[in-house]
């Protein structure tokens, strides 16, 4: 796929745009849509979701604390859904599950001393891996994590539209 | 650099201003140029420094409230206030100007480095002579510092370590801090005046300014967030503009999956810079109530849109 005329080979938007195409592709010639039912309809929706939030995360590899949060997640749920016992699977996966339903039951508030704890907390909820970040990564995270999400949706955003 | 600052450290006799005034200009990284320029002594002790402080300066600053200094540089003015006092620090008029630029910076990181950078050529001339002299100086007339302020300043600052100049932040306020002083050897942010100095309010303050950084350029990310002031008010906005944008993202994945498959994507439109995808599409299976301009979708609509679905 050549793009001559974009702005930058590499740069996150292109490789963005690349995975996700590949993969949406394979998508739709996975399934050849015959009945628009919704449960059809829903299944694939998470499949393309799926692989938006993929193609977005190995676009930006391991660089950052969410895109690595976010590529455990995926991986923990696809091993779960081939192998019940993915217990053993990987450390890192119990450590996500168990960061999780800690962040969940116990209050590890971060007390940081600058007084934002609930909009951080907030944050930490939004953000993938947030929970792990002090408030100065979260916030580098957020950043970034925001310029990705923009960029998502404008290359989903002229879908229908014609 | 930390040879530089062993150097110079070595010097025992230096003066606290001297030492401040080298710690400032090595943090600018003016190093190697101090460094050959101290390997060369020559003394230039004919003339006093307020005579030299009368140098025909660009701009001024009260360094010394003696009644004889000189302005040197236009700065804020609290910032100064160690040259208080008779403080004789002769042929140094270029050195203090230089000094006194570097070190005034409250609040403005970037542009300190710019004027340094600017004056350093046309003031090499001077620090050349300024900087030669301060060894000799500092050996020859120890007894000039009179200021009990000053000597305060020198008790304080006994650690040779504080000549490392690898400040924390890009600050080196030359200010006179009450209760001023970092003792620990590693800690090499500066006091303001009346703030506390201990280990942690200085971590504490570092940290502080890092995320007050950081919040500056999400707010410039985020849209409309200019205008608010208070950082839990732009904290709830940075919230709801990730929540919006990731139920957009859902939301516009809903609508590719929905989109019938016979479609045929041109590629390379979509690589060209605006135009996206381009769609053959076929909305027969599908109701989804579009209203196209209204892409930016508050939460309350989206519920909507997707209990119609």
């Amino acid at each position: 796929m050549n793009n001559p005329h974009h702005l930058n080979p590499t740069s996150l938007k292109s490789r963005f745009t690349t995975r996700f195409l590949r993969a949406l592709t394979k998508i739709r010639a996975q399934k050849p849509i015959s009945s628009s039912s919704p449960t059809e309809i829903f299944r694939r929706y998470r499949r393309i979701k799926v692989a938006a939030d993929k193609s977005m995360a190995y676009s930006v590899r391991s660089r950052r604390i969410w895109s690595r949060a976010m590529l455990w997640k995926l991986r923990s749920r696809s091993y779960r859904r081939q192998d019940p016992c993915s217990g053993r699977r990987s450390g890192k996966t119990n450590q996500a599950i168990m960061k999780k339903s800690s962040n969940e039951n116990t209050t590890t508030r971060r007390e940081d001393g600058v007084g934002f704890v609930e909009e951080a907390d907030e944050l930490r909820q939004l953000v993938p891996g947030g929970e792990t970040m002090n408030l100065c990564n979260l916030l580098d995270e957020t950043a970034h994590y925001i310029k990705c999400l923009t960029t998502q949706v404008q290359l989903f955003s002229p879908i229908g539209k014609g | 650099m930390e040879s530089n600052a062993g150097t110079l450290a070595t010097r025992s006799n230096k003066t606290a201003l001297e030492r401040e005034e080298v710690a400032a200009l090595e943090s600018l990284q003016f190093t190697d140029e101090i460094h050959c320029l101290m390997s060369a002594p020559a003394t230039d002790n004919a003339s006093s420094f307020t005579a030299l402080l009368e140098l025909p300066a660009p701009q001024a600053v009260q360094l010394i409230h003696s009644p004889d200094s000189a302005k040197l540089i236009a700065a804020p003015a609290p910032n100064v206030e160690d040259f208080k006092g008779g403080f004789h620090f002769p042929s140094n008029g270029g050195l203090i100007e230089r000094a006194a630029r570097f070190s005034v910076f409250a609040g403005e990181g970037n542009n300190k480095s710019d004027s340094p950078e600017a004056t350093s050529n046309n003031s090499s001339a001077n620090l050349q002579k300024a900087v030669k002299s301060e060894p000799a100086e500092t050996d020859s007339s120890q007894p000039l510092i009179s200021d009990p302020t000053v000597e305060n300043r020198g008790i304080k600052r006994k650690d040779p370590e504080k000549v490392k100049g690898q400040t924390k932040k890009s600050k080196t306020t030359v200010k006179e801090s009450s209760d001023d002083t970092e003792k620990l050897p590693y800690v090499h942010v500066r006091a303001r005046r009346g703030q506390a100095t201990d280990s942690h309010s200085l971590a504490e303050r570092a940290r502080r300014e890092k995320i007050n950084a950081r919040m500056k350029l999400l707010q410039e990310l985020v849209p409309g967030c200019n205008k608010i002031s208070g950082t839990a008010l732009v904290l709830d906005e940075i919230i709801n503009h990730v929540q919006s944008l990731q139920r957009q993202v859902e939301f516009l994945s809903m609508r590719l999956a929905a989109v019938n498959p016979r479609v045929d994507f041109n590629f390379d439109s979509v690589f060209t810079a605006e135009s996206g995808f381009f769609m053959d599409s076929n909305f027969s299976g599908m109701v989804m109530p579009m209203m196209w301009p209204e892409i930016q979708l508050s939460a309350t609509c989206l519920g909507e849109r997707r209990s119609l679905q």
